[in-house]
């Protein structure tokens, strides 16, 4: 039960992360997504059923917080694939080696990769942009830019545990 | 076979877990926008628009010495602007007295402090901190001193989310100011929009001011959108693609203005019937 409240904490704070502080370090309105690495990071330490579920309510508050656009649903539905394909990843025993080392950020570009590829075949639906491009143009740099930042989580695991 | 059902999503679990939140989302997806959700969505809206007022004392420093300096020049460039639109204005008055045109009411604005920017791909929003309480809905325009910011999506009682321009959502009925040519203008990603629907023959150049045209039925005609900052013909068609730098720089929105504008229902119903 601890573990859940401390999860929905650390999440509210993080999407007030995301929706504030982290306009300053975009770039062309291309921004870090904080919550996509905390949700991986959470697939790799708890496994499918943490990952999937934060995924999933995280997306969800993204959702109501963009206005009605006729998305809702869309950031919940990707941020869950990342959550689950994160858990495949779960291993009780070396769950700091993963977070630690060079594997987090595999594996965090990976869902990424997933998670922008869902996001933008489905929003682009109808619309005269094609979701290659798209993927292209913001899916690819954002992924490498949340994967980027996704190192600084990554140091701090490995001087915490591993040394 | 309940007990072996039971055991075969206990088996699953993940896999059942995935499969529900898929579905749910899906069906989020295709229901849109019912009371329910509306009303759940304001809850959200004024629940965390609190608490980013709350972060939003952290100001850009970064940006303040630019800022000043932007604000210095603007205000020489707006003071010789000022006395030239008031002779225009003068002007005006004369020419629309001799025409009998119907003049139009002056705008209401409530002033908005940015408290969140929500940068989520292709579907980028601001969080104001006005709201229902304010006489602010869905859809009134957002504006600022340099032009068109986009416009009301979402409202709680004391905060409102806004899709910018920068949004693949958000289309607006836009024209030339100097030649009265009529386009939409939308963003399809990267630093500029596109102003569409323009046929090769008219008359378009590099420079020219678009701003928001008499058809919306959204936005009130007259706002800058932006100026044409390229001009490219689309082989094997009969329109042009046209390029507009917005006039709005949305990485440094901080104060913007809601205008209080409702669309005219007459107009809107007429539109609607018609469209049937």
């Amino acid at each position: 039960m601890q573990r859940w409240v401390t999860i929905v904490v650390a999440s509210l704070l993080l999407v007030l992360l995301q929706t504030t502080l982290v306009r300053f370090l975009s770039i062309e309105s291309i921004g870090p997504d904080i919550l996509l690495i905390w949700i991986v990071a959470l697939g790799i330490r708890d496994g499918h059923i943490t990952g999937t579920t934060a995924g999933f309510f995280i997306g969800l508050v993204l959702d109501l917080l963009s206005g009605s656009d006729g998305m809702l649903g869309l950031a919940a539905l990707s941020k869950t694939l990342a959550g689950f394909i994160a858990g495949y990843f779960y291993n009780e025993n070396k769950t700091y080696q993963t977070l630690g080392s060079y594997q987090f950020l595999l594996i965090l570009a990976a869902g990424a990769l997933v998670h922008n590829l869902a996001y933008f075949v489905i929003l682009l639906q109808g619309s005269g942009i094609r979701w290659w491009n798209a993927l292209l143009m913001y899916g690819v740099p954002s992924m490498l830019y949340t994967t980027a930042v996704g190192v600084l989580p990554m140091f701090v695991i490995a001087r915490k545990h591993l040394v | 076979m309940l007990k072996r059902l039971y055991d075969i999503v206990l088996l699953f679990k993940e896999y059942v877990l995935l499969g529900l939140f898929l579905v749910v989302s899906i069906t989020l997806l295709a229901l849109n926008d019912t009371r329910q959700i509306r009303t759940i969505r304001s809850f959200t809206v004024v629940s965390v628009g609190v608490l980013q007022d709350i972060l939003s004392f952290i100001p850009n420093y970064f940006d303040l010495r630019h800022e000043n300096r932007v604000l210095r020049e603007l205000n020489l460039v707006l003071s010789e602007e000022v006395s030239r639109l008031r002779e225009g204005k003068l002007e005006n008055l004369r020419l629309r007295r001799l025409l009998d045109l119907k003049e139009r009411p002056p705008n209401q604005y409530v002033s908005a402090n940015v408290v969140g920017k929500n940068l989520q791909l292709l579907r980028n929003t601001i969080t104001i901190d006005v709201g229902e309480n304010d006489g602010v809905r869905a859809p009134m325009p957002v504006v600022n001193d340099e032009g068109l910011v986009g416009k009301i999506t979402a409202t709680g009682r004391g905060y409102a989310v806004a899709q910018i321009l920068l949004n693949k959502e958000l289309r607006v009925s836009a024209k030339i100011q100097r030649s009265r040519v009529d386009g939409i203008v939308r963003w399809e990603g990267g630093r500029s929009l596109t102003l569409q629907n323009v046929a090769k023959m008219l008359d378009v150049l590099v420079g020219d001011v678009v701003i928001t045209s008499d058809y919306s039925s959204l936005f009130p005609a007259g706002i800058k959108i932006g100026l044409v900052s390229a001009i490219r013909p689309i082989p094997g068609s009969l329109f042009q693609a046209i390029e507009v730098t917005p006039s709005v720089d949305f990485s440094r929105l901080e104060e913007v203005f809601v205008i209080i504008h409702t669309p005219d229902s007459t107009r809107s119903a007429l539109e609607q019937h018609f469209r049937e």
